[in-house]
Parts: C-alpha cells; sequence; structure tokens
C-alpha cells in the first residue's frame, strides 16, 4: 500500500545544510500497522509529511497504492488521510459534524455521503453525542477522536498518524487503539508515530526505528521483542533464599543477579527453555510467587538501539 | 470542483449564521456607507436622489471593496490558517493550493456582495432613488476584480513562505488606491500604453469609469483589450506565482511553520 524508496530532505539552516532523512526505506502493507519511532529531531513527523505531500523530498519516492506520488501532493492526498501532530486539524468554529461534512465534501464526497459518513464515524468514537457541538468546546481527547475521523472522512487506503495518542486519558487512548486495529482489520494500512512505547507495542505489527534520520530498525513485533529478549530468569519468592540454596543454584552453573533479597534474576549456562525444571527442583521446597523468563519490551528494545546508535555514530 | 465550491460555500454560510453579531455588523457598516453617499450627495448638492453620479459613487466604492477583499483575503487567509495549525490539512485536500484559495476568496467576495445588494435595495426603496447605470458596466467590475485576484495570488504566494505580512497587507490598500488614481485613459502614447499594461487595475477601472459615465460615449475597443490583457497578465502572474510559492514552501519543508 506504501512503499518508499530512499528518502532523502536536507534542510537548509543557519549552521549550514542540516540532513533530516537520510535515506530511508519502507513499506505498510494493507492491513498492517508500522510503528515508526524514535527520538526527538529524529526525523519521524518531516519522513510522514513526505510520504503525506506536505514535504518534497530532496531524493527518493513514494508510491501509494500503485501510483508514483513523489512531488504530486494532489494525488497523494486523494489515497490517504493524516492526523498531524501539533496541528488542530479542524476548524475549531464549526461543530463536530460540520467539521466532518466539511471535511469530506473537500475531499470530493458528496455532501449527502460526507454526512452519512461523518455520522457512521462519530458513531464509531462515541461522539455521537457531541455531533452539533463546536470543536473548541470539546475535550483534548474527543478533539483527537474528532481528527482521526476527519482523516477516514474519504475512506483512505493509508492513513497516516503522528502521535495520534499524545496527551490522552486512558479512556481516549483505548478508544483511539481500538479505531486503529478495526482500520488494520478493514485492510487499512496504517502508519503510526508515538513516543508512547507500549501503545506502539500493542497496536504494530511492524517496528521501524529512526535515529538522526537514519533507519535504525525494522522488523515484524514479534521478532524484535523475541531478538531483543535475554535467556534470563526472573525468580521471585516469598522469603529471601538461604545461602546453601543459592549455592546450590550457582553449582547448577547459573549466574545469580539479587536485585532484592527475595529477587532472583538468574541466567542459565544453555539458553534450553527446560532447564528451569533443575532450578526448581534445587529452590524446592521454597514457595515462589513469579517464575518469568526476560522478555524485552519496545522500550527496552529501543533504548537498546539508541545506545547502538550512540556507539555508531 | 463542484465538491470544493460546495464545501466553502456551506462553511461560508455557517460562519455568517453561527456568529450573526459579525454578519449584522458588517451589514450595519455597509448601510451606514452606502446611506452616507446616499443622504450626503443628496444633501451636498440639494438634487433629487440619484442620478448618474451616485450611481457611479455606489458601483465605485462597491467595486473598491470587492477589490480590497480579493487582493487581501487569500493572503490573510493562509496566513489565519497557519496560526490557527489548520494550514497542513487544506493542503492535504486533494487539490491546487491555489484552486482552493481562489474558491475561498470568491465565496468571500459573494459573501460581501449579497449584504451590498440586499442594503442597496433597501436603500433605493427608501430613498426612491434610482441608480442609472449601464448593464456594460458589469464587465470591467467584473475584469477589475480578477485583476485583483491576480494581486490577491501573489499576496497569498508571499503569506504562504512568509506567514507573517498584516502590515504588508495593510500597505497593499494604499499601494491599490495610488495604482487606481493614475489615469491611464487620459494617457497617450507608448508611456499610456505601457503603463496601462504594467500597472495593475488602472486600465479596467478607467474602462469602468467610462462605462458608467453617459458624457464618454463610447470606448475604444484597444482600452477593452488592453484591459483584458492586463488583467490576464496579473491573474497569470499572480496563479503562476502561488503554484512555485507551493512547490518551494513544500520543498522546504515550511508548509505549517508559523
Amino acid at each position: 500500500m506504501l512503499m518508499a524508496n530512499g528518502l532523502v530532505k536536507r534542510f537548509r539552516t543557519r549552521t549550514g545544510l542540516t540532513t533530516a532523512v537520510d535515506n530511508i526505506t519502507m513499506s505498510v502493507a494493507a492491513g498492517e500497522v508500522l510503528a515508526f519511532l524514535g527520538p526527538n529531531g529524529a526525523g519521524k513527523t518531516t519522513t510522514i509529511k513526505m510520504v503525506a505531500g506536505l514535504i518534497r523530498p530532496d531524493r527518493g519516492q513514494v508510491v501509494v497504492h500503485n501510483m508514483d506520488v513523489t512531488g504530486r501532493p494532489a494525488l497523494a492526498a486523494a489515497r490517504l488521510g493524516a492526523v498531524l501532530e501539533g496541528s488542530r486539524n479542524l476548524y475549531w468554529r464549526l461543530t463536530c459534524l460540520e467539521n466532518l461534512i466539511y471535511w469530506g465534501t473537500l475531499r470530493r464526497l458528496s455532501p449527502s455521503e460526507a454526512r452519512s459518513r461523518a455520522v457512521e464515524l462519530l458513531r464509531l468514537v462515541d461522539l455521537e453525542q457531541c455531533q452539533h457541538n463546536t470543536v473548541q468546546t470539546l475535550s483534548r481527547g474527543m478533539q483527537q477522536k474528532l481528527a482521526l475521523c476527519q482523516a477516514l472522512m474519504h475512506q483512505p487506503k493509508l492513513v497516516l498518524l503522528d502521535e495520534p495518542t499524545l496527551g490522552l486519558d486512558l479512556v481516549s487512548a483505548q478508544v483511539i487503539k481500538a479505531m486503529v486495529r478495526r482500520l488494520a482489520g478493514d485492510g487499512v494500512a496504517i502508519l503510526l508515530t508515538t513516543h508512547q512505547m507500549d501503545v506502539a507495542q500493542q497496536l504494530a505489527d511492524r517496528l521501524a526505528i529512526i535515529r538522526s534520520g537514519k533507519l535504525m530498525l525494522t522488523g515484524k513485533t514479534a521478532e524484535v521483542l523475541a531478538r531483543y529478549s535475554r535467556p534470563v530468569w526472573r525468580i521471585a519468592v516469598s522469603h529471601p533464599l538461604p545461602a546453601d540454596r543459592l549455592a546450590a543454584v550457582r553449582d547448577l552453573g547459573w549466574s545469580i543477579e539479587q536485585p532484592t533479597p527475595a529477587d532472583l534474576l538468574v541466567t542459565p549456562p544453555a539458553d534450553d527453555p527446560t532447564v528451569i525444571y533443575r532450578l526448581l527442583d534445587v529452590l524446592r521446597p521454597q514457595p515462589i510467587r513469579l517464575v518469568q523468563r526476560h522478555q524485552a519490551d519496545l522500550a527496552e528494545v529501543f533504548r537498546q538501539v539508541m545506545a547502538e546508535g550512540e556507539a555508531l555514530l | 470542483m463542484t465538491s470544493l465550491l460546495v464545501a466553502e460555500w456551506r462553511r461560508t454560510v455557517i460562519d455568517l449564521v453561527r456568529y450573526p453579531l459579525e454578519t449584522v455588523s458588517m451589514t450595519v457598516v455597509m448601510f451606514a456607507v452606502f446611506a452616507g453617499m446616499f443622504f450626503g450627495a443628496h444633501y451636498l448638492t440639494a438634487a433629487p436622489f440619484g442620478g448618474v453620479n451616485l450611481a457611479g459613487v455606489v458601483i465605485g466604492y462597491t467595486v473598491w471593496t470587492l477589490v480590497m477583499s480579493a487582493a487581501g483575503f487569500m493572503g490573510s487567509s493562509i496566513q489565519n490558517e497557519a496560526q490557527n495549525g489548520t494550514l497542513e490539512q487544506v493542503m492535504l485536500a486533494p487539490w491546487l493550493t491555489v484552486q482552493i484559495f481562489l474558491v475561498r476568496s470568491l465565496m468571500d467576495v459573494v459573501e460581501m456582495l449579497i449584504p451590498i445588494l440586499a442594503v442597496l435595495a433597501g436603500l433605493v426603496l427608501l430613498s426612491g432613488a434610482q441608480l442609472h447605470w449601464r448593464p456594460l458596466a458589469l464587465l470591467p467590475a467584473m475584469m477589475t476584480v480578477v485583476t485583483a485576484w491576480g494581486i490577491g495570488l501573489m499576496m497569498a504566494a508571499l503569506a504562504l513562505l512568509f506567514k507573517r505580512m498584516s502590515q504588508m497587507q495593510m500597505m497593499l490598500q494604499f499601494a491599490l488606491l495610488f495604482v487606481i488614481m493614475v489615469p491611464v485613459a487620459a494617457m497617450q502614447g507608448v508611456v499610456g500604453a505601457v503603463l496601462g499594461l504594467l500597472a495593475p487595475l488602472t486600465v479596467q477601472v478607467s474602462v469602468l469609469h467610462a462605462t458608467l459615465s453617459v458624457a464618454v460615449p463610447g470606448i475604444s475597443a484597444n482600452l477593452w483589450w488592453e484591459a483584458a490583457a492586463d488583467m490576464a497578465l496579473w491573474f497569470g502572474a499572480g496563479y503562476w506565482l502561488l503554484r512555485a510559492a507551493d512547490t518551494l514552501a513544500r520543498r522546504r519543508g515550511i508548509v505549517g511553520h508559523y
């Protein structure tokens, strides 16, 4: 659905030319959510805007729905919807319904089509009751839900979401996440940027991590998390283990870290999932509260990728 | 193009109805201006209401109002959209930026024309005055507004690149007033022709003035052609400049900057 090849963007600053995006290549298939992650100033928004046609790349190509839209913003706009971060996306003096009808009609829907689509979307995001309220009277969460509806009016096959859950309360964020999942289920390709790693981990089928304009890592979320998970087991016991038990564990060849006296981080001599039984035999009959193999979360992956990038640069 | 026109027309109407105080204030100001013209002319000349000069003054003022709107609206609209943070979303619509802002400016002209015509009709009925004017005057009036759109497109191009230009908008009024005052029709020879072609609005205003005046029996075909060429030149230049500014703004990544 989206294919971005070798995107490059340089901006002229007072200190000279700055490369904001350096040879980024990525793709998002229909029904897929790609989380595009990176620290502030990494080039995420510039990339999203290049895909949207708001920024013209110096080099590279953007193909949306089999159509090369590079340098053809009107063509790009017809094929995608976007919720931009730091942008209001809506007219504050219009009501929710009027806003959606306006943006829908602007995107070539007839007024009646726009109205029925607007009502349908407002129902989906629980804003039916507020359809006649002006945007300026809505909460931040409501505005963000409405901005998402605005981007979906013309039923685009590609949706760009720049920080869609930023500053939202739990309930509003849940609604946005549910909408994203629903859209992906309907075959819409979604390119998502966020600093909230839990949101990315919950939603993304694939990840792309960018740092200083360069793509540092890309892959399927589950595979990336597995790759960054370590063969370390966390064992939480009810009472601190006696010294002889700890010695017995060490005798098995396991290394032990103890963040707290009742918490063990143990690394087996070999990465074999069955070795845990030998350890449990040694610990018997100590009451055990938790046995968990280390599973990297996205925040951990992100930190490591950033650290690796730091070392490279 | 129909959906763009419908979208902008609906937004204009909603804005007019949603904020009635603004609409009423605008109508009251127009009423005061036109009533001043009607009754002021009557008081000063002790002549009966109406007459050719009154029509000239009224139409002249109306066209001037529309020219100011056409020349200034697109620039201030881009500036406001950038300030409010909606410009990027507008430029994500499947239309050329120039098309969107031209349609918006057209709606603004219509929005101004409706109360003007309503106020005029009311005053004509109230005073019993008659405005004597030739329908032919509509043509140079339209040419004047289209030429002003050319200037408006240039201002929009600057607004897209520099955003903050309210001071320049104020200067524009004086600049336009100055060029309109140049008596191109009275100038003979090459200087008159070159000035007529290069200076915006002067030649259209001259033709408009001639069509409103009974004292001028006919307008030379050359003057009409000159007015048309000048209009095409300024509108074309404005259109091209805004397209170029659009491309440049996207290349520099400054579309949404304010």
